[in-house]
């Protein structure tokens, strides 16, 4: 399990803070602990629900994976549910910088486009508990969670709606106020499909595909085709 | 169909008993847990909607009549039972793994008819590998955000936009749109896509 904040630091069983912080009086200032423990129960939470799915992890399972105490989790957190929230949002954080920094660093739409899919793929690849938790399990996680899944998928519409800008009148009769929302839609379908059967490894070689789906509407085939099987 | 009020969390079989007026040990003795009745639920609803579109779009030969003609049926479907389709579409999402796979079987048997598509377009050996899958995910993606915000009624005014999304990857924009907005007449042949 790797730190999503801080993905170049690896670490087979725990976050990289545990490492770091030996047990007992380390005089460091305490609100440093107190940050550092609620990554390690955020981490603890996505290592439990890897391992039992959502309904079946129980406070006790974050603790231990976390090596905290149970009054420690209930100093950061009232329920699993909220853990589970706080996990949900770290995850849709990192996510979402990734594929905005991907898609601003490509001057054309085509290929940002391109980048912020490869990004978002990229992530979930290297991350498989974390790419189970935010497209799998949060739909089991309650109404709080679902809400905050619907509007995550519904914030990636505005990437598609720039492909509108300087097409031809003809293109642009061809869309309706739904076609970003079908292609966002679409695109999340494949990917948490892909994880719940558990073949998170395949999401990678779904890339020209997802483009290819994604630019149809606004380039037709033909053009598509080309930008998603470009190297 | 309490769960539809509440959300499958929130339901118990003691709320489904109420409503339903019946005993407790009738349910029992017709369902092993909340779990097993929501999915026979789901299951029920599924192969229903399934058998109105087959009743409508089987035996429809040109393929674009008979996509339209399926989701009509299937958005007819969802307008006429919106406490069932719910169930299938927002709760089973909810309602872990075997509602989960119960879910993605509904889908792949539409993606069986979007692929016939793939013969009648001029892109037929190019287009992506799932690009079927990719569609039905975006169609049901638009659903199921209707269906949460209870726009059930309104659902079946969405047909033509999800007609041209469906047909645009295998005919090109301007014939989808066309077979789109217009309504189904006898003069639609396969020689007119590409």
């Amino acid at each position: 399990m790797r730190d999503p904040i801080n993905p170049s630091v690896e670490s087979p069983e725990y976050p990289p803070e545990l490492a770091r912080l030996p047990p007992g009086r380390h005089g460091l200032p305490r609100e440093f602990v107190a940050r550092n423990q609620r990554e390690r129960l955020i981490a603890g939470l996505a290592e439990a629900v890897a391992e039992n799915g959502y309904s079946g992890t129980t406070i006790a399972h974050i603790t231990r994976h976390a090596a905290v105490s149970r009054r420690t989790f209930y100093e950061h957190f009232n329920s699993k549910d909220e853990c589970f929230i706080a996990a949900y949002d770290t995850v849709m954080t990192e996510l979402n910088r990734r594929v905005g920094e991907a898609f601003e660093q490509q001057e054309e739409w085509p290929q940002a486009i391109r980048a912020g899919l490869a990004a978002m793929l990229e992530f979930l690849t290297s991350e498989p508990h974390l790419a189970r938790l935010s497209m799998v399990e949060a739909l089991v996680a309650g109404p709080v969670v679902v809400e905050r899944y619907d509007a995550a998928i519904q914030s990636l519409v505005p990437y598609f709606e720039a492909g509108r800008e300087g097409r031809s009148d003809e293109v642009l009769a061809g869309l309706s106020s739904t076609t970003e929302e079908a292609l966002v839609g679409g695109i999340v379908s494949l990917i948490s499909r892909r994880i719940f059967a558990d073949r998170t490894e395949e999401l990678e070689a779904l890339l020209p595909d997802l483009v290819e789906f994604a630019l149809t509407p606004y380039l037709g085939s033909a053009e598509a085709a080309k930008v998603a099987r470009a190297a | 169909m309490e769960a539809s009020e509440r959300g499958y969390r929130a339901v118990t079989v003691a709320d489904i008993v109420r409503r339903a007026g019946i005993a407790r040990s009738t349910f029992y003795e017709n369902f092993s847990s909340r779990e097993d009745c929501f999915l026979e639920a789901q299951k029920y609803a599924m192969s229903a909607a399934l058998e109105q579109v087959i009743a409508a779009a089987g035996e429809i030969e040109d393929w674009p009549q008979r996509v339209e003609a399926g989701l009509a049926a299937f958005l007819a479907y969802i307008a006429r039972e919106p406490a069932l389709a719910r169930t299938c579409m927002v709760e089973a999402l909810a309602a872990g793994p075997a509602a989960m796979q119960s879910y993605e079987e509904s889908l792949q048997s539409f993606v069986s008819l979007f692929r016939l598509g793939r013969d009648v377009s001029p892109y037929g050996g190019e287009l992506p590998e799932a690009l079927e899958e990719a569609l039905i995910g975006g169609v049901f993606w638009i659903l199921y955000q209707r269906l949460s915000l209870s726009e059930a009624e309104q659902i079946e005014e969405l047909l033509p936009e999800l007609v041209e999304f469906t047909l645009t990857p295998y005919l090109g924009a301007e014939a989808a749109r066309r077979l789109a907005t217009t309504k189904a007449g006898p003069n639609r042949g396969t020689e007119m896509y590409g």
